[in-house]
């Protein structure tokens, strides 16, 4: 393949779905339905396109486009190398797999399709851009896609945590432009290859306090942008009254995304010896991720809701993230990344499963899904075999992620990441039994009874269901299609098989590891 | 055509089944644990000693032992003897070297393994071994008390013969474990001392275990001397658990209690098999563990041992509680050479041993006799008996001699090597201390065989009208003392004893001066036993009253009631921790799943018992019939600002 095509591949691959974002607007004048199509053809060729881009970064390295061939000083870069190349794959595969769901699980309508291609752009950008600034540019697209996507439920509660959202996302995305522009003024560049070289070149080096104080506002706009604990409030919110078809999506990509971005942030930019050198900066790192993983895992298992269940979830595996980021061992950098993409794989199945089940079976919450895999075996399975890999059971992705990280906390001999891993791993298991007994081992004898208990539960729980109705009446069994199902099973499949590729990771990763660490 | 399927199902299955058994049988046989390859010798002796080499010797005799359980008495006990005689063939003929070896576990042993020493303590063992079993015979042994004895001789034997550390710890439990069975057959009283003796050989099994191990994980091998033995390999702590756990079984001062406590108890032909077996093969163990010797430590243990030992023998009037207290004070000669580790040291103490095993169970098979006829333990109560029993008196006679060490018998010899070896006669350091601890254990043991002879043979007239041995024991016992005299003899005797030993060719040896030449018999090793007799003989008219009077018990038994104590003790902890826990775990998992499934309520409770203070907790009133409402944990989009705040000044603070 010649340069330039590879090359342009990186802007095609930001481009194309914002540019795509305007089809289903335009074609839905027309037609009514055009918007999942478009949706699926462009993200469908996107996939391709980045599955294309990963076997040159393989072969050849590093792609990087200069827009508008202005040079590094004072142009704009897209960076393809191994580690966004990987979630760059994880971002266009998750894409196009959750359209599976909202073909029929809605939500439906142009519009929504529109934000839909806009949010995938703007990940894509934000995943490849190699620009602190236009970091910046596309956290906020994608913030202001998300929040467009959550607040497109149906009820009060999703425009109030659509809102929530867009008021705690946006001072995060505010605070870590605060911390580019201390960079800026410390360094006088915003290309993060130059700003590494230019830090330790700053007056005090890596002591200048612009820089500390940039490190700073950056992790902290991050860590909201992550959803760490206690900065977290808005995630289980917009995770628990986004439509079912558009938590996977945000739940699997958008913290998943930023998180990517800190790490490139940390190590490309502010690079190893910062960390290493500034006092306190590991250990606050550490520590915020650690605290998260407890307080998330806490929080989990004292939720009834399983969708905000899942949501606090989230909140403790990137608290993992994030501490691992902390270890600053190649290793643990490597279970982090990998940990990234097998957690975004498990949360978007099990979330697609969470919007089947209350599809198809009414169930949202734990003690709804008693009995449930008598009656849909197909599902729960799916959703069981992914709650185990969430857990870290081997063989699985979930696994993979954790060893390698707790072995970049033991060689980093920080034996507190070590314990929170294990006591993470207690109370995923704690959650997920729960979920495990409920629906494999408790009889739902009360469905039959017009009179059961829980009806009333339903009805205060504040779920997205629409008022004082029971769950047998909410059930739409026949609305649950094939399609969903498959791509259940197919996430449940790749967080099972990926957990025999944790030296292919190894492999994959080990040249950007290696060079970031030297 | 249910019943069909299902038939044709079985069979497929029991194929299935069978087929597995078959590969499995298959894998079992390739990966057999133990797989031994006799190395075939090519010496010139011819087929017979070949022969000899074929059969494992240990295997020999525990098959004899199978063969007493169930063959006619008589028949039985010929082949128990005759498979312990085959022992002395193998011990005079088979060739030097490794005889068996083979992988046990994946570990390389050497199960046959003949070099002088294990030849000399085979001889000894399979000489003695031959005897008692015929003394056994006519002492009214039962068939299963002799097939465990069987069974305990050969685990000894296979202790003596082993080359590496792995077949002897095997061996050296076996040995326990037959030994304890000998014991327990007795019943009664023998049953409790069984269990004392049981702990006690467990607990140096287990420190021997240890040391072994540690040797292993140092050398990455089991083989003896390869490339060292325990005190130059891995030394330290794994030397001392090592010497520690032998000591249990070779009577250090403290660790042999169960030697008075048991011996005396069994079947007086069991004794005879037990004083002979365990503490002998253990004193070779001891030298396999420390063949460099020059342990001060271990020497000076040994002359305690020696003088603690017969302290305790002179104050005792159970007659093979007396005999038990000298099995300590002999092995205390036998520690003490094999701790002064010059080659007239180890070369005394094996002689010693291989003496020790002969006098000591000819005093056991006499003093046996004395029970059988009479009934009678308690030394007191006897006298007189030569005239009754005059042969179980020349008897006794010899091997009081021997174990005196009176010029003409055995032990006259190898003791005064290992007195040689203290004194430094041949050169060598010096251990005058030494030297006068063994000094006056000779003098006390001269002292306990006088008491011995006069209270049962001469004090007085005899109380009983009994017989004398019945024809078996007096072969046994006459073969017994015939070799301890004629291994004595001077000029003509000695050297065949001293030739038989090892580091000794004929009656010379390479000293540290150069080469030497034995000579026991000399003006010196004369007077120094006359002055021993005179002494003792002396000492013995004046101790006599006295001593009838004092009961002293032995200090160490104390050790019994403390072993039970810790014993018990350790054990509670262990179990009582273990449910602790265990109670700890199940509660703790048990509470997070009901927290997990009640969380509401688990808040409710938690912050009930906060103080009002901190969190006000409203009583609840659940409208839906007991079903616990939700909790309002929502942070609003302010608290969550402020939360951004205050994480933000705590990062900037730190960092800046």
């Amino acid at each position: 393949m010649s340069d330039a095509l590879s090359e342009a591949i990186p802007v095609l691959l930001v481009a194309a779905p914002i540019l795509a974002a305007t089809l289903p607007l335009v074609f839905g004048l027309r037609f009514d339905r055009a918007g999942w199509l478009f949706t699926t053809l462009t993200t469908s060729s996107l996939f391709v396109a980045t599955v294309v881009l990963a076997t040159v970064v393989y072969s050849e390295g590093t792609v990087i486009h200069q827009l508008g061939g202005y040079p590094r000083a004072y142009g704009i870069e897209l960076v393809a190398d191994r580690l966004s190349t990987t979630i760059a794959l994880l971002v266009t595969g998750t894409s196009a797999g959750v359209l599976a769901y909202t073909r029929l699980g809605g939500p439906r309508g142009n519009t929504f399709y529109s934000g839909y291609l806009l949010l995938v752009g703007g990940l894509l950008g934000l995943t490849f851009t190699g620009d602190v600034f236009n970091m910046f540019v596309f956290l906020e697209i994608t913030g202001l896609a998300t929040y467009a996507l959550i607040a497109s439920g149906d009820g009060p509660e999703s425009a109030v945590a659509g809102l929530k959202y867009l008021i705690v996302g946006t001072v995060g995305a505010s605070l870590y432009l605060l911390g580019v522009g201390l960079l800026f003024m410390a360094t006088g560049t915003l290309n993060m290859i130059e700003l590494a070289e230019a830090i330790p070149q700053a007056q005090g080096g890596y002591e200048n306090t612009l820089v500390r104080a940039a490190f700073a506002f950056v992790f902290v706009g991050f860590a909201i942008k992550v959803a760490q604990w206690p900065v977290h409030a808005w995630q289980p919110d917009a995770y628990q009254h986004a439509p079912d078809g558009v938590t996977p999506l945000v739940a699997a990509l958008v913290s998943t995304v930023s998180a990517y971005a800190l790490a490139r942030v940390m190590y490309t930019v502010f690079t190893v010896d910062f960390l290493t050198q500034t006092p306190y900066a590991r250990e606050i790192v550490i520590t915020v991720g650690a605290v998260s993983v407890v307080a998330g895992s806490t929080l989990a298992v004292i939720q009834r809701d399983v969708k905000r269940m899942l949501a606090y979830s989230s909140v403790s595996q990137f608290g993992l993230v994030v501490a691992a980021y902390g270890l600053v061992t190649e290793t643990a950098l490597v279970g982090a990344v990998i940990h990234l993409v097998g957690h975004g794989i498990m949360k978007a199945g099990l979330f697609i499963a969470a919007g089947v089940i209350a599809l198809g079976y009414g169930a949202r919450t734990v003690d709804e899904y008693a009995g449930l895999a008598a009656r849909r075996p197909v599902v729960a399975g799916g959703m069981a075999v992914l709650l185990i890999a969430l857990i870290g059971i081997p063989p699985s992705v979930g696994f993979v992620g954790k060893w390698y990280i707790a072995l970049g906390a033991v060689q980093a001999e920080v034996w507190s990441v070590a314990a929170v891993i294990f006591l993470s791993t207690m109370l995923t298991l704690a959650y997920s039994a729960r979920l495990l007994e409920k629906m494999y081992f408790t009889p739902a004898n009360w469905l039959e009874d017009p009179h059961a208990p829980d009806a009333d539960v339903v009805a205060t729980d504040g779920g997205s269901g629409p008022g004082l109705t029971r769950q047998s009446d909410r059930a739409r069994p026949d609305a649950v299609s094939i399609g969903m199902l498959s791509i259940v099973v197919v996430a449940a499949v790749l967080a099972v098989a990926l957990g025999f590729s944790g030296d292919l990771f190894y492999d994959w990763l080990e040249p950007f590891v290696s060079e970031v660490f030297n | 055509m249910t019943m069909a399927m299902s038939t044709s199902t079985s069979t497929s299955t029991s194929t299935i089944v069978t087929s597995t058994l078959t590969t499995l049988a298959e894998t079992t046989t390739a990966m057999a644990p133990l797989t031994l390859t006799s190395t075939p010798l090519t010496t010139p002796s011819g087929t017979e000693i070949d022969a000899l080499t074929m059969l494992y010797p240990p295997l020999v005799v525990f098959a004899a032992a199978l063969l007493v359980l169930v063959l006619p008495r008589i028949v039985g006990f010929a082949v128990g003897a005759l498979s312990l005689a085959s022992v002395v063939a193998v011990a005079l003929f088979a060739p030097d070297g490794v005889l068996l070896s083979g992988t046990f576990l994946a570990f390389e042993v050497q199960p046959f393994f003949l070099d002088d020493f294990s030849r000399l303590v085979a001889l000894g063992l399979g000489f003695l071994g031959t005897f008692a079993v015929i003394y056994a015979y006519s002492s009214d042994a039962s068939r299963v008390m002799t097939a465990f004895a069987l069974a305990y001789v050969s685990s000894a034997i296979g202790a003596a013969f082993a080359g590496d550390w792995l077949t002897l710890v095997f061996m050296w439990e076996l040995m326990a474990i037959t030994s304890t069975l000998l014991v327990w057959h007795y019943g009664g009283d023998a049953v409790r001392a069984g269990y004392r003796y049981a702990i006690a050989h467990g607990i140096g099994g287990s420190l021997v275990l240890f040391a072994v191990t540690a040797h292993y994980a140092v050398e990455g091998t089991f083989l003896y001397g390869e490339p060292a033995s325990i005190s130059t390999g891995a030394g330290g702590i794994p030397l001392l658990l090592a010497v520690l756990g032998i000591g249990v079984n070779v009577a250090f001062v403290g660790f042999h209690t169960w030697i008075p406590d048991t011996y005396p108890r069994p079947h007086f032909a069991a004794s005879v098999f037990l004083a002979a077996f365990t503490t002998k093969t253990s004193a070779l163990i001891l030298y396999r563990a420390v063949p460099e010797g020059g342990n001060t430590y271990l020497a000076y243990m040994g002359g305690l041992m020696a003088v603690y030992g017969v302290c305790f023998a002179l104050l005792q009037h159970d007659m093979r509680a007396l005999l038990s207290y000298h099995i300590q004070a002999q092995l205390g000669y036998m520690v003490a050479g094999i701790g002064i580790g010059t080659t007239i040291g180890v070369a005394g103490a094996m002689g010693h041993l291989f003496n020790n095993i002969l006098y000591k169970s000819l005093l056991f098979m006499a003093v046996g006799i004395i029970i059988y006829r009479t009934g009678e333990n308690d030394l007191y109560k006897l006298g007189g008996l030569w005239r009754e029993m005059p042969i179980t008196a020349i008897a006794f006679a010899i091997g009081a001699l021997s174990i005196t060490a009176v010029p003409g018998f055995s032990g006259f010899v190898s003791k005064g090597m290992v007195l040689d070896a203290a004194s430094g006669y041949f050169g060598g350091p010096e251990h005058r201390a030494l030297y006068w601890l063994l000094f006056i254990g000779a003098i006390g043991t001269f002292l306990s065989f006088i008491k011995l002879g006069y209270y049962a043979f001469l004090h007085g007239p005899a109380d009983y009208e009994v017989k004398d041995a019945k024809s078996g024991q007096t072969v046994a016992m006459l073969s017994v003392g015939g070799a301890c005299l004629v291994l004595g003899l001077p000029a003509i005797g000695w050297p065949v004893f001293t030739d038989l030993l090892p580091l000794i060719d004929g009656s010379g040896f390479a000293g540290p001066e150069g080469p030497e030449t034995l000579d026991p018999y000399s003006t010196g090793h004369l007077m120094d036993a006359a002055i021993l007799l005179a002494v003792s003989v002396v000492g013995f008219k004046i101790i006599r009253k006295p001593l009838s009077k004092l009961d002293l018990p032995d200090p160490a038994f104390a050790l019994n009631p403390a072993t039970f104590y810790v014993g018990r003790g350790s054990m509670l902890a262990v179990t009582e921790t273990y449910r602790a826990v265990d109670a700890a775990a199940v509660g703790f998992v048990r509470r997070c799943y009901w927290v997990g499934n009640n969380p509401t309520i688990a808040v409710d409770r938690a912050a009930r018992r906060l103080p009002d203070r901190f969190v006000r907790v409203e009583e609840r009133h659940p409208a839906n019939g007991g079903h616990p409402s939700r909790i309002h944990l929502r942070a609003s989009i302010g608290l969550t600002i402020l939360l951004v705040t205050v994480l933000l000044t705590i990062v900037v603070w730190l960092l800046v």
